[in-house]
Order: C-alpha cells, then structure tokens, then sequence
C-alpha cells in the first residue's frame, strides 16, 4: 500500500465522518445553506480524492452524491428525510470499500453492482418529479434496469452462425461457461473518450460479437457520427466475475444471461420448400426410441452426405450428430431436433422443456436443461448466494422440524415465514409470495409447522436450491453438483472463497482507525511535560548527594540512586516513543520534486532524470519541514546552473540527459540529505572573480583563496554568478539563505563541486530538535552551556603561552594558530578569566564555521542533554543566547550560541 | 490520417480514430457509392462503423484479422 493510499483512507475515514455529522446537523435544521455547502464540499473533495486511485465503484457512488448534492445546494432538490437516508447508505457502503481496499489492496469487482444501484438511487432523487425518471426500482439489482424478461426472452441466438454455435456447444460441454451480454454504451460515451468497439472486442473469452443500432439509420445527411446509437451483443465464456471485472466502469451499461448449452442449438438455412422428410423423422424416431444411437448417428451421416449443406435439413443433421456425440444419452433432446424436421420451425427450448421434464433427470445435463425462471433471470445467483441460500433454507427446514409444545414457539414459525419470504424477494421469486402465504395462514391457523414444511418440499425441492444455474461454471472442478448441505459446511464453504459483506452497516462492525490524527500542539505539550520529567529526574542525584552528604545517610543515597536508574530508563524510553510520534520520512518533502524537476527542466530545454533515494529516512517534523524550502533553492539552483542544455552535454561527451540525485541517508543521529548533480560543476576562477567584482572579497584574499574555499563563496550572502536574472534563480539570494535555513535547525551545509563532473550538496540536520546535548561551563561565578556540536575541544594552556597580538590573544595548539578570546570580555563582565594554582586557563575549543576559537572560561564541567526552550518575550531579543534549559538542581542554565557571541 | 480517400475507395490503415469518422462521414455523403477497403485496418473506432453502417458502405476488402473481420461482418452485412 502506497502512502498515498494510505493518507487517501484515513482522509476518507474523517470526510465519511465528517458527511455523516453534518447529515445530523441538517437533519435538525434542514434549511442551513452553510451546513449543506460544507457537506457538499465533504462528498466533493472525497470523489476528487478517491478519482487519483481506480476505485471506479467508490467514485461513481460519490459522483452521484456530489450531483444530488449540488442539486440541494441550488435549490433543485429539497433536502428530505429519504436523502438523508440514501446518501448515509451510499457512505457506509463507501466506509465498507475502504475497508476492503484496507484488508485487499483494491475493490473486488462484486461491489460493482451494489455500487451501480446506490448510484442510480441516488441520481433518482435528483430528476425533477414530472419529468421522465430515467430511474430504477431502489430494490433492484442495476443489471436489470429493463423489465425482468420473461423466460421466452432467449437472446436471438438462431442469428448466430452455426459455426460458432457448435463451437460454443462444445466449449459449454468442456465446462466453460456460456453468456450472452448486451452491451449499450451511452450515447455520449465518445466524447469521454470511450471506444465501445474496442471495449467489446477485447471482452474475455469472446466467441461471437455483433452490433446493432438502437434505432432506425436516419437519412445519411442527418447521422450524427458522434452520438452512439450502437448496441454490442457478444457470446462469450467468460465467467460471470471476469465479466464483471472487464465492465467495471460500466455495469449499468451491459445485461448478461447465461446461456444454457441447448439454447444453442438451433437448424438453420434454406428450408426448400416444405418438410418433406417425414420418412426419416419416423424412422430417426424409431431408432431414437430403442436408444440404438450407432444407427442413428449412421443415418444421420448417410442423409447428411446426400443433402446440400445450406438445408436446414443439412444443418439439423449436424446438430443431430453433435448431440448425439456429446450427449449421447439427453434422447429427449435429440427427440426436438428430429422433431424439427417436420415443421422447419426454431426451436423453443423453453417450451420444449416445459413439456419434457424427463430432460431433468439427465445427470450430466440437468443443469443445462433445467430452465427454471431463477435460471433465466438475468442476475443468476453466485456459488456463493447459492450456498448461503441453501443453508438459509436448511436452517429454516429444521427450525420447522422442531416440535411445537407452547404457544409462544409459533414465534418461530413466524420468523421462518419472514426469512423465507426474504429469500424468495432475494432470488427473485416474488411470485411464489403467495403461495408461501397461503401456507403461513395455515400454519399458523394449525399452530403446526407441517403445511410450511410441505411448502418447503415444494419450492425448495433439493434440487431447486442445488446450485443448478452455476453448475456450468464448476462442473469441470466438482462433477456432482452439492446439494443442500449441511449449514455449517456451506458457511465454512462460503468463507472460504472471500465473502462478500453485502448489506453490512455501519454499526454492524466497528473497525478503529489504525492511525490517529492528533493536533500538533498535543504533541508539543507531551514533549515539554516529557522534557520536566528529564530534568525532575535529573534533581535525584543531587538528593541522593545531599542524603549522604548533608544527613549521613548512605544507605537511604544508594536507593535513592536504584530509584533513579529505573526512573531514568523509563523516561529516556518514553521520550524516545514521543520522539518517534514526531517522526516524518522525507518522502513528504521529496515528493514534490519529481512534479517541480519535470517542470522546470522542460521550461529550460534541459533533459535531467531525478532519482530519489532513502525516501524512507525518518526525522523529526519540525527538520523535515524546515528542509522544504533549502532543497527546493538548490534543486532550482542544480537545474538552472548546473545542468547544460542537452548540446553542450552531448559535445562534452555526456549522456544528453543529466541526473540529478537526491539521497537521504541516516548516520548516527542525523540525517544527512545529498543533492548531486553531473552537471558542468561550479568554477572557482569565475566565483573568485564574481566575489572580487561584487565586492565580497579583497584583492589579498582573492590570491590566497584555495578552490574549494572560492566555492563555498557561493554561500556568501549577496552571491550570484548568473549573468541574466531569471524567473529561476539569480537574484543573489539563494545559497546564503539557504545556509541560514538549514543552520537554523543546527544544521550543517557543505559544497564539494569539479569543474565539469558536478556538483555535490550535503546537508547534515539533527534527528529532532528536541534533546541537545550541551557542555556546561563555569565563568564569572554563573554557568553556562555551549552546545556540543560546537565544542572541538578542552584544554589547559599556561598563561605564558598565551601570545599577544596587537590587541588580540592566541595561542598555539599542536602546530596551529588559535585567537583566543575571554568568555567574560564577551559577555561584559570586567573579571578576568580566573586560572588554576598551575596557572594554566581553561581553553574551551570552539568550531566557528570553517575555524576554530578558543574560549577563555573559568572552568569546564559535564555535559548533559537538555530540553532547549527559545528565549521569548523581552529575552527574544538576546542574540548571544540560544535559549535556557532548567537544570536538575532548579537552577536555569543559558546555553550560549557561540556565533552571534563572536 | 488513417484514411487515404481516393476517387471512389476509402483506404483504411493500422487503427481508424474518432477523429476520422467525421471526414469519413462527409466523404460517404458525398460520394454514396463510395467503397471501403479494410484490409490493412486493425482496428476502427465505434464512431466510424456507426458512420459506414449507417451508410450500408459496401467494402471492396475485409481486414486481414479473421475476428476482427467477423466482427465487421456481422455488423456491415446484416440488413438494416
């Protein structure tokens, strides 16, 4: 799951949240245009969200809401109850598919349907009442927007050409599934840039396909070529849920109904003048009769061979042949087809085995044949819906079966009665209602299960609930179909190839977020309690001290001092957890590279790649933010100079595309962040010479000046080598203000660059800002911290080795002039630095950029870490102090910030 | 274009876009009799065989694919 799925769902969660509310709020003032403004931009920016991802099913439940939306927002639609009710239906269903895409990845293409339909009920409530309703029954599943055909309604398979229905005959036989599908695109579908040829051509297991217009051809120069009036019919084998998946992103557009085997077969061609073959049909019958399908199949050859094959008597043979060669032992079947010679009529399967119900008996066809109205109805029921079904009415069958002793036990008739009347609405069978009513007043009349059960045997005949219509599908895995098994094997059955919630609510289950979203200011307040814990903790030691010291009391110190340690550990631990909250991967700061890259070495006719890399490197948010800004001055930067124009590359025998990396790395506590470019590199003749020019440096400096030092002249504030200022870059600021961005947050910068090869940016933060770790000195009687990052070193130099140079001190350390300067002279205060009875002065080594200085103090104490706080207030405006920290003993220490000191 | 239109035979090559089913509609009011010649198309936009279906446009060759043909096939021969 990418993150940006993941901040995708846990958005979707609080905008879901959110519509819910205020579908609460309007409910109790329905008439707040700000309230149904907000809930319109809720369902509005969740469908824009959910359209970066392909979640076809989620985006057209929310397109609809948006448009019903709009529609309230304008005044179109009053708001009602029923709105309410549709729409916070829509939104579970959308909680529901998070939470699948939260367990799977992606949407099971069997939510579109369900989908479809929350759609069209939502749509239905935005057409004006008067108008035409393009809308549909709510309790209907999409699939049958168009009446529910009848069972005569067999798809014209006869115009199909025998070829290809003796194909699929013998593909249905192999098991595959057979459906024909009726595809009717929009009428404006070529303007959203479909092609519905080329979605029907590329349907899975196409066998056949044809298009038809939905209306008569108008007169030429009336066509509009651009309104599709064409309709798609195909035979495929595609199974019901490929099929689902290929017209996800139209299920409202497309009708499938599985197709039995036989319906296929169908004579066609010249019927020559009349049924004259009254000889053969009796004697075919005959032989028919005594099951001899060798001189059957003989006969049929011999006829076949002396007739012309465009009769339909020649076609009638060969479908003939087929069946007796496939199904050898369906007599009844083959019976129709010699029957069909007499009176050159299509066959009507339908009727046909309406009349012969002995064709239900045949095992291996039985599901063919068998042509209940469930079967033709165009949803046919899932592996799934089936088994569940025939657990249903397992269940029921023995709830009926217990015996009745009280008054009170008829109540579970009556919920036999309602479940099963439930189940007859669920499959479609509305019109066997009745009948189960009938037998319900009776039941209940008798106070006895016994005409429900008779009721039961009836209509849910073993058979009937046998999965019959699926049975293509599986017959190649299962040979015998399971009937009615028991309830548990069907659940366990049906939870094992992925169930599907359908009709699962809100308060159904209740699945926590698994992220929170907290203010950053709780954050910060648990980091500063954190932080008072530290320094209360730090105060044992000093109790522990005193206990021994002042009281005499040594046992009392070295429990006080366990008691610390294990205090100690739990609040490093907890400080680490709350660090770890503050947490962020630079992804959210590289992110918005490949985007800005793309732009602006397209605008400046530059090819470069960008790769990024360790996108994973975590760090605390306040750095990662604060980095926004730097990387993006040096990437301009990196793009604008750095790079040459794809010519110059290719003449400097570089690849014409360049590469610019961006790499994020941890090394101990800090991030390190490198920006490297294979770009023309930077120059130090022309920086030293633009710095001379600019007035940055003086002539002396100029000569002295090594190459790397002339780079990082780049850094000086005022610096631009660019000669014409561009929309990019060359206003003179950008890498001085990087630098400060990034020393901000304590951290480093350093330039390395070759002339030619490229140039190389590292960047080393901190983890998080929150612990420093400074060293405490000693001065004038009153402590301070310097920051450890500064500190190089501690040590001890004899007065007598302290140099005076004009008017200012230094020394030399191993071979390397050091100035040096008094702590108290900078600070203000008169007293002298006070030296040890060695006379030796404490020399604290300072690092100031790219030189060192050595601090002259009184005396060098620990090192601790400490919770820095910024100055505020009045304070705020001391620059020599880069903040306080409150010491274990109550005392506040002021940490120094060595360069503003200087 | 994908469609070269000569004197009375519109040629059809690789796949026939959308765009192309308006020139190929006037062409067809133009020249009724116009023939269609498929057998270098792989594929041609729903647009353009609303286009040559509407004007029952008799084709001088059916595309080399055999399903691609039956496809057209049964689409262009079928009365209207």
């Amino acid at each position: 799951m990418t993150p940006l799925l993941e901040q995708f769902l846990s958005e979707a969660r609080d905008f879901l949240q959110g519509i819910g509310e205020k579908l609460m709020q309007l409910e109790k003032a329905p008439a707040d245009a700000e309230l149904m403004t907000e809930l319109f931009r809720f369902v509005h920016t969740l469908k824009g969200n959910s359209g970066l991802f392909d979640f076809p099913e989620m985006t057209r439940v929310l397109h609809a809401g948006e448009d019903l939306m709009d529609a309230v927002r304008q005044g179109r639609v009053a708001y009602s109850q029923e709105l309410a009710d549709r729409l916070l239906d829509a939104m579970d269903f959308i909680g529901m598919l998070c939470d699948e895409i939260e367990l799977n990845g992606a949407i099971g293409s069997a939510y579109a349907a369900e989908s479809a339909r929350l759609g069209a009920s939502l749509r239905q409530l935005i057409s004006v009442p008067g108008t035409a309703v393009e809308g549909v029954p709510l309790a209907v599943p999409s699939s049958t927007e168009q009446p529910i055909p009848t069972p005569a309604a067999l798809p014209p398979l006869e115009t199909l050409p025998e070829v290809v229905r003796m194909a699929a005959f013998r593909l249905a036989h192999e098991g595959e599934p057979l459906h024909w599908l009726t595809y009717t695109p929009e009428e404006g579908c070529f303007f959203s840039g479909d092609d519905p040829f080329f979605q029907a051509r590329q349907t899975p297991g196409v066998l056949w396909g044809g298009v038809v217009a939905r209306e008569a051809w108008p007169k030429l120069l009336e066509v509009d070529a651009y309104r599709c009036i064409l309709d798609f019919h195909l035979l495929t084998t595609a199974s019901r849920a490929d099929l689902d998946e290929y017209y996800r992103y139209m299920p409202e557009q497309i009708r499938r109904v599985a197709i039995p085997a036989l319906a296929l077969v169908q004579p066609q061609g010249d019927p020559n003048g009349g049924p004259v073959y009254e000889d053969f049909v009796v004697e075919a019958l005959d032989t028919l009769g005594r099951g001899d399908n060798g001189s059957l199949a003989h006969a049929a050859r011999t006829m076949l061979e002396l007739s012309n094959p465009d009769l339909w008597l020649a076609s009638a043979l060969r479908w003939l042949l087929l069946l007796l060669e496939l199904e050898p032992d369906n007599h009844a079947a083959q019976g129709v087809v010699i029957e069909s010679l007499r009176n050159l009529e299509t066959i009507d399967w339908l009727a046909v085995t309406a009349m012969a119900p002995s064709v239900e008996d045949e095992p291996c066809t039985a599901a063919e044949t068998r042509m209940s109205p469930v079967e033709m109805s165009p949803e046919e029921m899932s592996p799934e819906e089936q088994a569940s079904l025939a657990a249903l009415v397992a269940t029921q069958r023995a709830i009926l079966g217990l015996p009745i002793e009280a008054a009170w036990q008829m109540g579970r008739v009556r919920a036999v009665i309602s479940t099963l009347s439930g189940c007859l609405r669920a499959c479609q069978r509305e019109d066997e209602i009745a009948g189960l009513e009938a037998a319900s007043a009776a039941a209940l009349d008798d106070a006895s299960a016994a005409p429900l059960l008779d009721w039961l045997d009836r209509h849910f005949s073993t058979e009937s609930v046998a999965p019959a219509p699926a049975a293509p599908e599986h017959k190649a895995t299962e040979a015998a179909p399971v009937v009615v098994l028991p309830a548990e094997d069907t659940k366990s059955a049906g939870e094992g190839e992925g169930d599907v919630k359908f009709g699962r609510r809100a308060e159904d289950a209740f699945s926590g977020p698994k992220s929170l979203k907290v203010e950053q200011a709780k954050i910060d307040l648990l980091m500063n309690l954190i932080g008072e814990i530290v320094v209360a903790k730090n105060a044992l030691p000093y109790l522990a001290g005193r206990a021994e010291t002042v009281f005499g009391v040594r046992e009392l110190s070295r429990e006080i001092k366990a008691q610390y340690a294990v205090i100690n550990r739990i609040a490093e631990e907890m400080q680490d957890a709350i660090m770890q909250v503050r947490m962020m991967p630079v992804s959210f700061v590289f992110q918005r590279f490949p985007r800005l890259v793309r732009d602006i070495s397209r605008k400046l006719g530059k090819e470069v790649k960008l790769v990024l890399e360790g996108e994973e490197t975590e760090a605390d948010k306040n750095i990662i933010e604060s980095l926004g800004d730097p990387l993006v001055h040096i990437v301009r930067n990196s793009l604008d100079h750095g790079f040459e124009l794809p010519e110059v590359r290719r003449a400097a025998g570089k690849p014409s595309e360049g590469t610019l990396t961006i790499r994020a790395t941890q090394e101990s506590d800090r991030v390190v962040i490198e920006i490297q470019d294979d770009g023309k590199g930077i120059d130090p003749e022309v920086v030293k010479r633009k710095a001379y020019e600019k007035g940055l440096i003086d002539e002396t400096t100029l000569e002295r000046l090594s190459d790397q030092e002339a780079v990082n002249l780049v850094f000086a504030a005022g610096f631009s080598t660019a000669e014409v200022i561009s929309d990019l870059s060359g206003r003179g600021v950008g890498m001085d203000v990087v630098r400060t961005a990034i020393e901000k947050v304590n951290g480093a910068i350093a330039l390395d660059s070759e002339k030619g090869r490229g140039t190389r940016i590292r960047l080393s933060l901190p983890l998080s800002m929150a612990v420093t770790n400074v060293m405490i000195i000693e001065s004038d009687g009153q402590i301070f911290g310097l920051p450890m990052d500064n500190v190089v070193e501690t040590v001890r130099v004899a007065r007598t080795d302290i140099r005076t140079i004009k008017r200012s001190m230094a020394t030399v350390l191993r071979g390397r002039i050091v100035p040096l300067k008094s702590l108290n002279k900078l600070l203000g205060l008169a007293t002298p630095p006070i030296a040890n009875d060695q006379d030796e002065l404490a020399v604290l080594v300072v690092r100031l950029g790219e030189e060192s200085v050595g601090l002259l103090v009184d005396d060098f104490r620990e090192t601790v870490d400490i919770i820095l706080k910024p100055m505020t207030g009045v304070l705020a405006g001391l620059g020599c102090y880069s903040g306080s920290a409150l010491m274990g003993d109550g005392s506040v220490l002021m940490v120094l910030n060595v360069k503003e000191l200087m | 274009m994908a469609i070269e239109f000569r004197k009375n035979l519109a040629l059809f090559r690789d796949v026939v876009s959308v765009e192309e089913a308006e020139p190929l509609l006037e062409w067809l009011q133009k020249k009724p009799a116009g023939r269609v010649d498929l057998a270098d198309c792989t594929h041609l936009h729903a647009a353009n065989l609303q286009v040559l279906m509407a004007a029952c446009a008799s084709v001088k060759a059916w595309p080399k694919d055999p399903f691609f043909a039956d496809w057209l096939r049964a689409a262009l021969l079928r009365p209207h």
